[in-house]
């Protein structure tokens, strides 16, 4: 049946990537559009005093400006979102500072001229005065009650604490043979997406349409702040190609679309927006600085029988986001492991920092980062081998489906043989050796070996758990369209209810599609770009939370059914047979009995718009269907039950990692000799598409690991603003991969498909510590924090060198 | 104010009157109209905006249109031949060495000035030509592949 499905076709994207024919949101231009450019907050912390833009009016080419003043009065703050539900009381939020400024990089004013030169000239007449607060920048200094409240309305700069508990986490503590306790942190960096954001907003004053073209994850994120921000009914949003996504374009960015339309309303002229890099590092939205102190109840043999953790999370000058990084641990809160009572803390820290988004995995590497973590040092303690204390622990592949304590339900999987099969291709006991060999000539060899899932499909009812007082229900599992429409020429064309940041959905969408028609790919078109007034989207219109693999390929599966009956059907009155006697084979449709009976797609295609005398009585004309998936296996705990218990995501791939790292103790450098992953992503529609997000998702966790991140200045400026000073890995410090697949197909899912998108993301900073312990092991040294830069790993040496002297 | 400059791009004359502190990048993208060069920086870090001009591989936000005077420059428009992709632009569509496509112009003409002094590199090689352009996607596995994959096909022609 798959003769697609499986195989790596040729891209549909690659030809015109390739050949500079691309269509990003920078590409579009429209008669009259004027370049705005954005004037930003100089200060971490401060209010306001006054902005005039009056010079800046009179200056060559300038058409619009707007002051905070006007944007208060002219537009109408976000609606909290559903990260923001657990605030004492609702902070309004503008899509740009009021009153006071909250971060460095923070958006004040815009200007609007008939060029770029003429707008950014412009800017440097806008007149701010400001009255700077003393910034907090530290989580310990937002933590102490004499910190100045960023929000004065929340009084304090702990904006939420709350808990969860699952299972009986005190009999858990109270049966253990022993505590493991740890403090552990990860810091704040981002996945910089080599197209910044960029938006270009058009408003028919007449119809009162608005319509951007905007480079964002989720169409509904926009739909929804431009219609709120503006009383508008119609809004269409079209987003062309996206050069890299990762979470980064997916809140932050609707306030841009918010500025960048409110210039388009005042001007009466189209606007284009496209943020410069510096921009994008100080203001576009950060991973959240996480600090935890975790106690595992420990038996004797290694099993975990309960983590307590509590986490404080470095959210930055702004409410929007307020949980996010929290909320998401519940999607692998138990990683791969049995235990059956955790207890989590959650703390959010408003800081003058740039305000935290999704960002690959969004809460989910530190999720993993603290139960490899943890295993390591539980290993340790126990005086039990890595691999040992992780087999003890892990969920059997006889046990699947599998019910986590928190409700979540992991389809399919087979963990200890991932673990095996990877110890075996990187050859762990050869590399132990070769590690004492090395320890004699005074090298530092040091190998990890983690293990992770990869959530994929969003329930939309997650955070009703965290915020069961949720007064507004963000809805309950999710739901997205695709339609599928035999063309009169007997092509086959296709429309996504959701956007593409570059992994391949045309591709992968026409290969289920071939399949199901009995059509060659070729000869099937993707339309892009996405276009919020013609796609079939749903609330899972996102590409976030690793959604297309289930509600985008379910919503193709279904639609390329429903017309292959359809097709099948008119063939049959065409044909004069029934539609069960009839297959498609190479885009002809014939009768299995009889091979004289057929007809090609070409023509029923021409039939099906032309010809109403061959159509069967009550069929529908045309060929052209379309399909509303909601996952069909979403029960139970769809929406939480008494005991919190709430299925985050639907989908659970795996991976196990293994890193072999040598370090240089002289400069502190790491070097990743080798990266190994095994990985269960279920049926693979396209091995060279899953290869590419491994390996992508892979070299990002391992830079974040050793060392890109972002740095402030203890006055909250941000000292990171470039690629380079950020520290992000080119193609020389990014390790070879070696990867191999060991799908085990969900039972649930249309083709058994898996996520597969952010997951290497998820282990890969925890291979890294892991491997950096290993290797530092006979000098006692403990990896408790990220990033492992060669800074931080020299002054780990020496720290080690110092207690132990 | 405007400067006059002559310019051939892709093998086509241009002849056109510019801002003096127009970066060559904006030239390329908003004067000429040839979008495939892409920004992603400005400041010669990320490799988005590489050109090859007189036959050196340059990042176009770092130069400014009027140095161009008299320069051949070859943008990512000009790989392809009335359409059918050059090998080595087929090699990363074969490979899937891209995936938003966002730093593959760029790549492709960096892996264009390798390949034409480096006519069968290594792997250390590969990356080492590659190193001044960044790819956020990719993990730089598959291009790679794609610089090996488009040595061959040109190798054997």
């Amino acid at each position: 049946m798959a003769k697609y499905v499986g195989q790596s076709t040729r891209s549909k994207e690659g030809p015109r990537h390739v050949s500079g024919a691309s269509f990003f949101t920078d590409e579009v231009r429209l008669a009259g559009m004027l370049h705005a450019v954005i004037l930003r907050s100089p200060h971490a912390h401060a209010r306001i005093l006054n902005v005039n833009t009056d010079a800046a009016l009179r200056a060559p080419g300038v058409i619009a400006a707007f002051t905070p003043q006007e944007l208060k009065e002219k537009t109408k703050p976000f609606r909290p979102g559903r990260y923001s539900a657990g605030l004492a009381r609702p902070i309004q939020e503008y899509a740009g500072a009021i009153n006071k400024v909250r971060y460095f990089g923070e958006p004040v004013a815009a200007v609007a001229a008939r060029s770029r030169a003429e707008a950014e000239d412009a800017l440097e007449l806008i007149e701010a005065e400001y009255e700077p607060l003393s910034p907090v920048i530290e989580t310990s200094d937002a933590l102490r009650p004499d910190s100045p409240p960023i929000f004065e309305e929340l009084g304090s700069n702990r904006a939420w604490t709350g808990t969860l508990t699952y299972g009986d986490i005190e009999g858990a503590f109270k049966q253990a043979d022993r505590i493991v306790a740890e403090k552990l942190k990860i810091h704040r960096y981002s996945s910089t997406p080599l197209e910044p954001l960029a938006c270009v907003a058009s408003f028919d004053a007449a119809s009162k349409k608005l319509t951007v073209w905007v480079n964002a994850q989720v169409p509904d994120n926009i739909y929804d702040a431009l219609r709120d921000a503006f009383g508008l009914d119609d809004v269409r949003v079209i987003i062309p190609d996206i050069g890299g996504g990762f979470g980064q374009k997916i809140h932050l960015i609707k306030n841009y679309a918010v500025l960048t339309s409110f210039l388009a309303i005042k001007s009466h002229r189209p606007v284009k927006w496209i943020e410069d890099r510096t921009e994008h590092m100080m203001a576009a939205g950060h991973s959240c600085q996480q600090e935890f102190e975790v106690e595992a109840a420990v038996k004797k043999d290694g099993t975990v029988l309960g983590l307590k953790f509590k986490e404080y999370d470095d959210v930055g000058g702004s409410v929007s986001t307020l949980t996010i990084h929290f909320t998401n641990k519940l999607n692998n809160l138990t990683n791969t492991y049995k235990v059956k009572a955790i207890s989590m803390e959650g703390n959010s820290l408003i800081t003058n920092k740039c305000p935290v988004i999704p960002n690959r995995g969004i809460g989910k590497p530190a999720m993993c980062f603290v139960w490899e973590r943890m295993m390591d040092k539980i290993a340790e303690e126990l005086n039990m081998s890595l691999i040992e204390v992780r087999s003890v622990n892990l969920v059997q592949a006889s046990e699947m489906p599998y019910e986590t304590p928190n409700g979540n339900i992991y389809d399919s999987g087979d963990y200890p043989g991932l673990l095996k099969r990877l110890l075996e291709k990187i050859d762990y006991d050869g590399l132990k050796k070769e590690q004492s060999e090395k320890r004699k000539e005074g090298r530092h060899l040091g190998i990890g070996v983690v293990i992770g899932v990869e959530p994929g499909g969003r329930n939309a009812a997650r955070d009703m758990a965290v915020f069961p007082e949720m007064k507004q229900v963000p809805g309950a599992g999710g739901v997205n369209g695709a339609t599928v429409k035999l063309e009169k020429n007997g092509t086959v064309a296709l429309f996504l209810g959701s956007p593409n940041c570059g992994q391949s959905h045309e591709t992968t969408s026409a290969q289920v599609t071939a399949d199901i028609l009995g059509i060659s790919p070729d000869r099937i078109s993707v339309t892009t770009p996405f276009d919020s007034d013609l796609a079939p989207w749903g609330v899972s219109a996102a590409n976030s939370g690793n959604n297309f693999h289930l509600y985008d390929i379910g919503a193709i599966h279904g639609a390329a059914h429903k017309l292959r009956e359809k097709i099948l059907t008119l063939a049959g009155n065409v044909l004069a047979t029934t539609p069960e006697n009839l297959t498609i084979e190479d885009g002809v449709v014939f009768a299995t009995d009889s091979t004289a009976k057929k007809i090609t797609l070409t023509d029923l295609g021409r039939l099906a718009y032309s010809n109403q005398s061959v159509m069967p009585t009550g069929l529908e004309g045309g060929l052209h269907t379309t399909f509303y998936y909601t996952y069909p296996h979403a029960q139970p705990y769809l929406t939480p039950d008494v005991n919190r218990k709430v299925r985050a995501q639907f989908s659970f791939s795996a991976a196990a990692h293994g890193a072999v790292v040598e370090i240089d103790t002289t400069t502190g450098e790491v070097k990743v000799l080798r990266y190994v992953i095994v990985s269960d992503n279920g049926t693979i529609i396209n091995p060279d598409v899953v290869d590419g997000q491994a390996y992508g998702s892979a070299a990002h966790g391992i830079s974040v690991a050793l060392g890109e991140g972002f740095v402030y200045s203890s006055d909250g400026q941000l000292l990171t603003v470039t690629l380079t000073d950020y520290g992000k890995s080119s193609a020389l410090e990014t390790p070879k991969f070696e990867l191999e697949h060991y799908p085990v197909p969900s039972p649930f899912s249309a083709l058994g498909q898996k996520a597969a998108g952010e997951g290497a993301a998820i282990p890969s900073p925890a291979a890294i510590a892991s491997a950096v312990e290993d290797a530092l092991k006979p000098m006692g040294v403990k990896v408790r924090e990220l990033p492992l830069s060669p800074e931080s790993v020299w002054r780990l040496i020496q720290d080690a060198k110092r207690n132990s002297t | 104010m405007k400067r006059e400059v002559q310019v051939t791009i892709n093998g086509r004359n241009y002849h056109e009157e510019v801002e003096p502190r127009q970066l060559l990048s904006h030239f390329l993208r908003e004067t000429i109209g040839l979008t495939g060069t892409h920004i992603g920086c400005v400041v010669g870090e990320c490799g988005a905006c590489t050109v090859i001009v007189n036959g050196k591989l340059v990042k176009s936000c770092l130069l400014i249109a009027v140095q161009m005077e008299g320069k051949e420059i070859l943008t990512v428009e000009g790989m392809a031949n009335n359409g059918e992709l050059h090998a080595i632009q087929e090699a990363f569509v074969q490979k899937y060495g891209f995936q938003c496509g966002y730093c593959t112009p760029g790549m492709i003409l960096a892996a264009h000035y390798l390949l034409s002094h480096t006519p069968e590199p290594t792997d250390d090689e590969i990356r080492e030509g590659l190193s001044g352009n960044l790819c956020m996607c990719t993990g730089y596995m598959q291009i790679v592949e794609a610089v090996k994959e488009a040595s061959r096909s040109l190798k054997n022609g």
